[in-house]
């Protein structure tokens, strides 16, 4: 307590009532029946990306401009955010609370944007762990299986990748055009995975009951081989000359092998394969039109590569079926085809396509594509790991009936994309440690789950448990957030190359942010549930008891002085703080 | 230069010269346009402050004592029932020795709902501490903008100018703007000796007891009668720089009058042309306005009214069971006196009720026939049509 003043006459006061000493030794914190408390939770587009990178912390370190940080903590989750930046599906952007707000933050440009800074500087990833004496074998180098080998790689073991095809990466090497995702930088992404040490065999089919005996010199498998073989039309004349999957051509446009397309080239189906094969098409020079049995709402593939198909000059007839194929000289003609009206909605809920009947008519094609999905090939797969339905039953962990063996990516029961195939690729990584070092797994979701969408995190995994933060269960959304912080401001968009330069050409479409543009966009992050340091509380507590602790050091309360007032809680504009009962 | 403006913008440039730096305000009819105007300075650069929309008045007040506080020039506006809604942060402001400035368009208090001009707003807020300055012209509203910050920071008191609402705050006049430079060397830079710095820490208006109160009481009585002294010089002052001056009380054409109306506001301009058309009839009518109402410039009304025959008070104000508050005020004042004239009461034009020639003429006729005043304030202007 400071010294007590006393004031003789009325001159001797001051002209106004102030204190010239400390009022600290009042200590107004015994005043308090509710608490506030700092507690960061979980941001909407951190639960919604299945492969758990922590996209809310990266939007506050591109705010800043640390870019290069950024792209650190998302390599720290997945080794692919060059590939995922350019061909992920983002459903961190559909979970974003400023979707509902004004438009969600554009978080997959930013992922493009810190992945190509990245690659121009030169950064890699770091190892993690002291390297141990157990071997991995991966069977299958599309994404599940290199974010398993990468994953692997960095706690330490010894791993293996064998491929069928004779290149790495999959689906994203074989499956997707140049023009979405440059084969450069996918090269980039799956050379620093070797660069870890994993030793990949391609042209290297696994087959039979000998599978699991072939590798019964690794501790454990993952096996991720995806989804390759075609969905036949089930129609007359299919066998035909001049028909193929869709798969199977951009196998071969992406393996660089030469086809006689001719002219007119019939892509039927509605998924990005369709769309992907149709857009290839037309890059060879050839002039494709896409026929889909149900109307551009049921569509399956992502809005915007139907847009940019459609910029290009892409014809889609929707509500048409193939009925049969008419060759000539074996070889195809033309498409008899029949117009549809769409019925009551089928298990899935989209609705059903009805035929009409007497609306037959004919196309004329050099060559039909056909891209009505892709299924599993499992004939090789022992039936002890468990099968059902041409799937491989995993359980929570990944892993099959076989103990040591895993699975991942479009062979198991998950939505096929590669987003999920990456998550599910890092969940057998933290799981096939877990049984190599015979640890105990029940109890490890809680400790490293993000949100209730299955996401896993590979950070806090590999932190000691004494060091995890602890981490609230709740999701925040837009309700819990203050609103008056924040001010409408619209989304910034990727610039695409003209559809003049497009055709012809399997130069990429998109073309990546620049910094201004990426700064400014991360910036209108609200930083859902997590403290951003905005220092609202420190600036609004009536009684000064936010105390700042340095630079990027989180705040504290000065419990011995906060009234318990709800004035920091309140004005939080993100809900990073929580407030409780006193117990006393 | 000259600009054609109304009352309310002339308060918004009257602030812009003074180089207010903090500006929390709410907008209320008929306040809204000098806060509207502030804004639009303030946005485009030509006021270099921090304007801060506020949820209330009460809140707007709030944030002026914090920014007083922090050392900063601070001003807002108001009216009418959003002046009624500071009214606790009125006494916070002065108790805490704020040299806030505000202007209050004057408004008449609902219910019923009335959003016209009468001084009870701000007359009901005599108490809290402010000083209170009403204005007659756009010019002087102007003017009196720029000297209540010297007053206020050369007392350490809030000081409040009134403007009726729509006679003054939405007519246009022409106004001589005052060049900035002889602002700057006639309004200093405000630079407290105490001021909320986490550098130097101090604590304000903090809990204080029986011991010490009424000495920081005592203070403000007496800064606040000092107040009289620093606004006639402050007036003086300005005067020199800029060729114009009021006066704590104005008397026009009072030599050798045998009758004084006094008033205030706008009612004032209306009350100089009765005069002069009396006086040219030959009668010996005069007028007192009261510029400056707190402090109340008793001796200076004293020395005018004192051997005149009848004063005749016309107040746009009401205190229910009192009646007019400038007559009952004067009447107080002059009390103690042994000469003292009649004091005649009449109240007029509440609720924006023009006061028109006709009014104060029948007022003058009223006061001349009358021998003594009525027991209450008489009630002039009102409907008595066939």
């Amino acid at each position: 307590m400071s010294e007590q003043i006393i004031f003789k006459r009325e001159e001797d006061l001051p002209y106004l009532p102030i204190t010239f000493g400390s009022m600290a030794w009042n200590k107004t914190g015994s005043w308090r029946y509710l608490r506030p408390r700092f507690e960061n939770k979980i941001s909407p587009c951190n639960e919604g990306c299945p492969a758990g990178q922590d996209i809310e912390g990266a939007m506050v370190l591109i705010g800043k401009g640390k870019v290069l940080q950024a792209w650190d903590l998302f390599k720290e989750e997945n080794p692919f955010p060059a590939v995922c930046g350019r061909v992920c599906f983002h459903p961190c952007e559909s979970s974003c609370n400023r979707g509902e707000f004004d438009e969600a933050i554009s978080i997959n440009a930013l992922e493009r944007f810190m992945a190509d800074v990245a690659s121009r500087q030169g950064r890699k990833p770091l190892l993690r762990r002291e390297r141990r004496e157990e071997k991995v074998a991966i069977v299958g180098s599309g994404p599940a299986g290199l974010t398993c080998a990468y994953h692997l790689a960095r706690l330490g073991y010894g791993v293996t990748v064998f491929e069928a095809l004779p290149v790495l990466g999959g689906m994203l090497r074989v499956g997707i055009p140049e023009y979405r995702l440059p084969k450069r930088v996918l090269e980039e992404e799956i050379d620093q995975i070797l660069e870890l040490e994993v030793k990949a065999e391609v042209n290297a089919r696994l087959g039979g009951e000998f599978l699991v005996k072939e590798l019964k010199e690794y501790q454990a498998i993952f096996l991720a081989m995806g989804n390759h073989r075609s969905k036949s039309l089930g129609i007359p004349g299919e066998e035909a000359e001049g028909i193929m999957s869709g798969v199977e051509f951009l196998k071969n446009v992406n393996l660089g092998k030469e086809m006689p397309l001719g002219k007119k080239v019939a892509v039927i189906g509605g998924g990005n394969t369709a769309i992907d094969a149709a857009r290839s098409a037309l890059r060879l020079g050839t002039k494709p039109f896409i026929l889909y049995r149900r109307t551009r709402e049921e569509m399956p593939a992502f809005p915007a590569e139907i847009l940019e198909a459609e910029e290009e000059g892409i014809e889609i007839s929707y509500l048409v079926s193939p009925l049969q194929v008419i060759a000539e000289n074996g070889k195809v003609s033309k498409l008899e085809c029949m117009k549809n009206r769409l019925g009551p909605p089928d298990e899935d809920g989209r609705r059903r396509p009805v035929g009409i009947k007497g609306s037959n008519f004919f196309v004329e094609v050099d060559q039909v594509i056909a891209a009505i999905g892709e299924e599993a090939d499992l004939s090789s797969i022992p039936k002890k790991l468990g099968v059902k339905e041409n799937v491989i039953l995993t359980d929570e962990r990944g892993g099959t009936k076989q103990k040591g063996v895993f699975a991942g990516g479009d062979m198991i029961h998950q939505p096929h994309t590669v987003v999920h195939a990456i998550g599910s690729g890092k969940r057998a990584a933290i799981f096939i440690d877990c049984f190599l070092k015979k640890e105990k797994w029940d109890g490890l979701f809680d400790a490293v789950r993000i949100g209730e969408r299955g996401s896993l995190s590979m950070k806090r995994y590999l932190q000691d448990e004494k060091d995890r933060l602890p981490i609230s269960s709740q999701t925040v959304r837009l309700k819990d957030l203050n609103l008056d912080y924040f001010d409408y401001k619209k989304r910034k968009r990727m610039s695409k190359a003209q559809v003049s330069k497009r055709i012809g050409s399997f130069e990429e479409v998109n073309l990546g942010f620049s910094e201004e543009t990426a700064v400014e966009e991360a910036n209108r992050c609200f930083n859902c549930g997590v403290c951003n340091l905005c220092d609202n509380c420190y600036i609004l507590c009536p009684d000064v008891a936010i105390l700042k602790q340095g630079e990027d050091a989180s705040n504290v309360i000065d419990y011995e002085h906060c009234k318990g007032c709800g004035i920091c809680v309140e004005e939080c504009p993100r809900n990073a703080m929580v407030m409780e009962e006193e117990i006393k | 230069m000259k600009k054609i403006m109304v009352g309310n913008h002339a308060v918004s440039w009257g602030v812009m010269l003074a180089r207010a730096e903090v500006i929390p305000a709410y907008p209320i009819t008929p306040q809204t346009t000098i806060v509207e105007e502030l804004s639009v300075l303030c946005a485009d650069g030509r006021l270099k402050a921090k304007f801060i929309p506020v949820e209330s008045e009460h809140s707007a007040m709030a944030c002026c004592v914090g920014a007083s506080a922090a050392g900063v020039r601070t001003f807002t506006a108001t009216s009418g029932q959003g002046l009624a809604l500071m009214h606790e942060m009125l006494h916070w402001a002065s108790g805490a020795r704020l040299p806030i400035v505000m202007a209050n368009v004057n408004r008449a208090l609902g219910s019923p709902w009335n959003i016209w001009g009468e001084q009870t707003d701000s007359l009901s807020q005599r108490d809290t501490g402010w000083l209170q300055l009403y204005c007659e012209s756009n010019q002087e509203v102007l003017d009196t903008t720029i000297q209540a910050f010297k007053i206020a920071e050369e007392i350490h008191l809030p000081v409040m100018l009134n403007l009726d609402a729509f006679f003054l705050s939405h007519t246009a006049e022409p106004v001589e703007i005052p060049e900035q430079k002889r602002v700057d060397d006639f309004l200093p830079r405000y630079q407290p000796e105490f001021r909320l710095d986490p550098k130097k820490p101090y604590s304000f208006g903090c809990l204080t007891p029986p011991e010490y109160f009424m000495e920081f009481r005592y203070k403000i009585q007496q800064s606040m009668l000092q107040g009289k002294e620093v606004s006639r010089r402050v007036d003086e002052e300005f005067g020199q720089s800029f060729g114009r001056k009021y006066g704590l009380i104005e008397a026009y054409r009072c030599d050798g009058a045998d009758l004084i109306l006094v008033t205030s506001g706008a009612i004032a301009s209306t009350a100089r042309v009765v005069v002069d058309a009396l006086r040219q009839k030959g009668r010996k009518v005069g007028m007192v306005k009261v510029r400056l109402f707190r402090p109340f410039p008793q001796e200076e009304l004293y020395a005018v009214l004192r051997d005149v025959e009848k004063v005749a008070v016309v107040d746009r104000n009401v205190s229910f069971g009192v009646g007019g508050i400038f007559a009952h005020e004067l009447n107080a004042a002059f009390c103690n006196e042994k000469t003292r004239p009649p004091i005649f009461s009449y109240i007029a034009g509440l609720g924006g009720r023009d006061v028109t020639p006709q009014v104060l003429n029948d007022v003058v006729y009223q006061t001349y026939k009358r021998s003594q005043p009525e027991k209450h304030s008489v009630w002039v202007g009102m409907r008595n049509g066939p």
